[in-house]
């Protein structure tokens, strides 16, 4: 896994930072309706524990999602996005995860073409009934970002 | 690669012809040996039109609304530039009827320092693909598949570490000064009410400061992923000069190698990657 | 008050420009991608005071930011609290090295309207407090006309310290104001000897001369700028505004463009306003809430540009906005020369 070197990566005004100790990430999550934040509410009514420092944002479908969307949270105060959609096939627009899930995989290169790590974004197909799933999926985003430390590349110029 | 001739020859004819009411062209600065876009609309002006290996500029960008609104155009248009055209009359930006295209063979464009340009070094689709006319003799494959190279610039980044690659690109990022020339060249940005334009900003950062330069020009090719035609109007516009063909260089080559599908704009009424969809497109990297 | 002149040679030059360096906070032109922007230096090495004009950015960056921050506000439970910026960047103690003649003369030219209606008291500090050492062009770059325009190139006194190449190798050095006269005296005169003004003169002159005969570009001032005061409707506009492709470049490069627009940028409870630069060649400059916007067309927008540029200012200021310097040439993507549009459209003129 290449490593992302927290010490180079500033933002232009303040120089980096190292993670305070009781420091916890911020995590977009933006789920279809349909499916996902189905699934996560399944999650919740199952009394299944996931990592807080999500924040989710509900989306008629994964399609919706502008790739703009990630870029401006990562510039903002997210320090990872989480995006989740309908298993192909099951879209409640039929198609619309098809043409999402093909964006998703440019925007994903791109990003880390201009230097953030990989899996400071990353995506997952999770039904309604998939209850742990989701559960699964928040831990194991929360963790791999809690590992990369406080996102600093280009984020809006601190205030 | 001479056409002056040729092109004035074409261009006098259309407005003697009634055909045309600009013709769009390149004409000499009067103090060098580069060329800079000109649109007649006076015949008296046809012998001020030249084409050679200088004539850098692509001129589908004065298709755009704002500059030829509801007039008959005659243009000239090498490989890359009719690709863009393609695309536009695709995109239904463009009336077909209303265009006469004088289509070049381009055997590549040189910089100001007389190099070769470098997307006209790995071009492989020089001859127009959309014209009435065209000039000189085609060469090379139109058809894309088996042949498509990535871009060498690219490709040495790819081999860079991430640390070193985020270094790089913030140093980037730090020289644009939100100009917007980039986007105003583009021939494919026709969109009036631009996302990145601070002017009209309401969800882009309308400062000019490094991190809205980078929010600006990631969003910016995205929106061209899948249309680009790599003709370096941006590149050429930056007064900051800026490599923005590696943006769309990566874009394209994440298409091309994962989904199959032509470059953009070589198949007339082909709209792009990001309108179609495959049921084979790859899937391992979503949980 | 008359002010010292030294002469010195090259390596002298360098010396002084090093102790300069060393001992102030020193902003000179520095390589990044062809262009030289001014930066913040810390060592001699890292810049060229001696950068070539064409592709040499602008000063105007340090006086008049690309965007500035102008105020910061807090949204509490009590209310929202509107407080200062931290302290300017640019308003420090400063020299700047290697700036051109035309960048210098472009900040004399914005003094006046930043002390017009409004004194805008950030810009009036970081002018204080900056001393500009320039050097004089040795011979005019393609797009150059500062000698045509309506100010005396020889005995310009926008700069605090002048820089000639003489002959023989010489270079001379020249206070031109009291800032300049103190950089001098505490800096260059272990690395240069004092020479009277009457024993300098001549060698002036002779570069002066070499330099005003290369110039390409020469256009006649008075004439221009009184057919333009009239040729408001000229259809020439359209004609030299057709290949412009109304993006904001000429006017961010430019040392004399000013306008600038306002935005808010907010992270939850707190935000800041930004100054940043904005252009009139863009399409939505004009556009008013409500919709209507008086310069739809591209080349109402070049016309108001020239005329701003060699009529408006004038009348009002007594300077001609544009100083020469062939910057919007240069950076703009098609090349489109503010000298030729000038000569041009009042060429056409009755």
């Amino acid at each position: 896994m290449e490593a992302e070197a927290k010490d180079q990566l500033v933002s232009i005004e303040k120089p980096a930072l190292a993670a305070p100790p009781d420091w916890q990430p911020v995590i977009i999550g933006i789920l279809c309706n349909w499916c996902s934040y189905a699934g996560s509410d399944l999650t919740g009514t199952s009394r299944i524990q996931y990592p807080p420092n999500i924040r989710i944002i509900r989306v008629p479908c994964s399609s919706r999602v502008d790739p703009w969307f990630l870029i401006k949270s990562l510039q903002a105060s997210a320090d990872g996005v989480l995006v989740s959609g309908c298993h192909p096939g099951d879209c409640h627009y039929i198609s619309g995860n098809y043409y999402a899930r093909r964006r998703f995989l440019v925007i994903k290169r791109l990003l880390n073409f201009v230097g953030y790590h990989e899996n400071r974004v990353q995506f997952s197909w999770v039904s309604a009934a998939e209850g742990p799933k989701f559960a699964q999926v928040v831990a194991k985003v929360t963790e791999d970002i809690k590992k990369l430390g406080p996102l600093h590349l280009y984020k809006k110029e601190n205030f | 690669m001479d056409y002056t001739k040729q092109i004035q020859e074409i261009a006098a004819n259309l407005f003697a012809e009634g055909k045309i009411d600009v013709f769009v062209g390149y004409r000499t600065t009067g103090w060098d040996n580069n060329q800079v876009p000109v649109l007649i609309a006076d015949p008296a002006d046809v012998p001020k039109l030249v084409f050679n290996d200088k004539s850098v500029f692509n001129l589908v960008n004065y298709l755009k609304r704002e500059h030829t609104r509801n007039k008959r155009v005659g243009i000239v248009v090498k490989g890359c530039d009719s690709r863009s055209l393609n695309l536009l009359l695709t995109e239904s930006q463009v009336k077909r009827e209303k265009l006469y295209v004088v289509g070049i063979c381009c055997e590549g464009v040189t910089d100001e320092e007389g190099n070769k340009m470098q997307n006209c070094t790995e071009c492989i689709v020089p001859n127009a693909v959309v014209s009435d006319v065209l000039l000189g003799t085609p060469t090379g494959s139109e058809t894309v598949t088996g042949s498509y190279r990535l871009n060498s610039d690219v490709e040495v980044l790819h081999q860079k570490p991430l640390a070193e690659r985020a270094a790089w690109f913030n140093e980037v990022f730090e020289g644009c000064i939100r100009c917007n020339a980039c986007r105003h060249s583009c021939p494919l940005c026709y969109c009036e009410k631009c996302c990145i334009d601070q002017e009209t900003a309401t969800l882009y950062h309308g400062a000019n400061t490094p991190s809205s330069a980078f929010h600006a020009l990631m969003t910016w090719s995205m929106h061209l992923a899948g249309r680009c035609v790599d003709c370096r109007n941006c590149e050429k516009a930056c007064p900051s000069h800026l490599p923005l063909h590696l943006l769309h260089k990566q874009n394209e080559a994440v298409i091309y190698e994962n989904f199959q599908e032509h470059l953009a704009g070589v198949i007339e009424g082909d709209r792009g990657a990001f309108y179609k969809y495959s049921l084979k497109d790859p899937d391992d990297f979503i949980m | 008050m008359s002010f010292s002149t030294f002469v010195t040679d090259k390596a002298g030059l360098q010396q002084f420009y090093a102790s300069i360096v060393e001992k102030h906070e020193t902003y000179a032109p520095v390589e990044k991608f062809g262009n030289f922007d001014f930066v913040r230096v810390t060592s001699l090495s890292e810049c060229d005071p001696a950068s070539p004009i064409e592709r040499t950015r602008s000063i105007k960056p340090l006086f008049f930011p690309r965007s500035a921050k102008i105020m910061k506000y807090v949204a509490t439970s009590a209310g929202t609290e509107v407080s200062e910026t931290d302290e300017d960047p640019y308003a420090g103690m400063r020299v700047i090295l290697g700036a051109k003649h035309c960048d210098a003369r472009g900040l004399q030219v914005l003094d006046k309207v930043y002390n017009w209606d409004y004194i805008d008291t950030d810009y009036q500090k970081r002018r204080r407090n900056t001393v500009i050492v320039s050097a004089r062009c040795d011979k005019a770059a393609a797009h150059c006309f500062c000698t045509s325009l309506d100010y005396n190139v020889e005995n310009l006194d926008a700069m605090d310290v002048l820089v000639v190449n003489g002959p023989d190798g010489k270079i001379y050095l020249k206070a031109r104001t009291e800032k300049g006269e103190n950089l001098l005296k505490s800096d260059v005169a272990r690395h240069a000897t004092s020479v009277a003004d009457e024993a300098s003169a001549p060698a002036l002159k002779q570069q002066y001369e070499a330099f005003a005969s290369s110039f390409r570009l020469k256009m006649n001032y008075t004439e221009v700028n009184g057919k333009l005061s009239n040729i408001f409707d000229s259809p020439e506009f359209e004609k030299v505004s057709d290949h412009c492709v109304g993006c904001n470049t000429c006017a961010f490069v430019c040392p004399t463009c000013h306008c600038f627009k306002i935005s808010d940028e907010k992270l939850k409870d707190t935000g800041v306003r930004y100054k940043s630069y904005d252009s009139c060649n863009n399409g939505y400059f004009t556009l008013m809430a409500g919709g209507h916007n008086p310069r739809p067309a591209k080349y109402r927008r070049w016309r108001q540009r020239a005329l701003h540029k060699f009529v408006y200012y004038k009348e009002r200021f007594g300077d001609n906005l544009c100083v020469g310097c062939g910057k919007c040439t240069v950076a703009c993507p098609v090349n489109i020369s503010i000298f030729e549009v000038a000569n041009q459209v009042a060429s056409t003129a009755m």
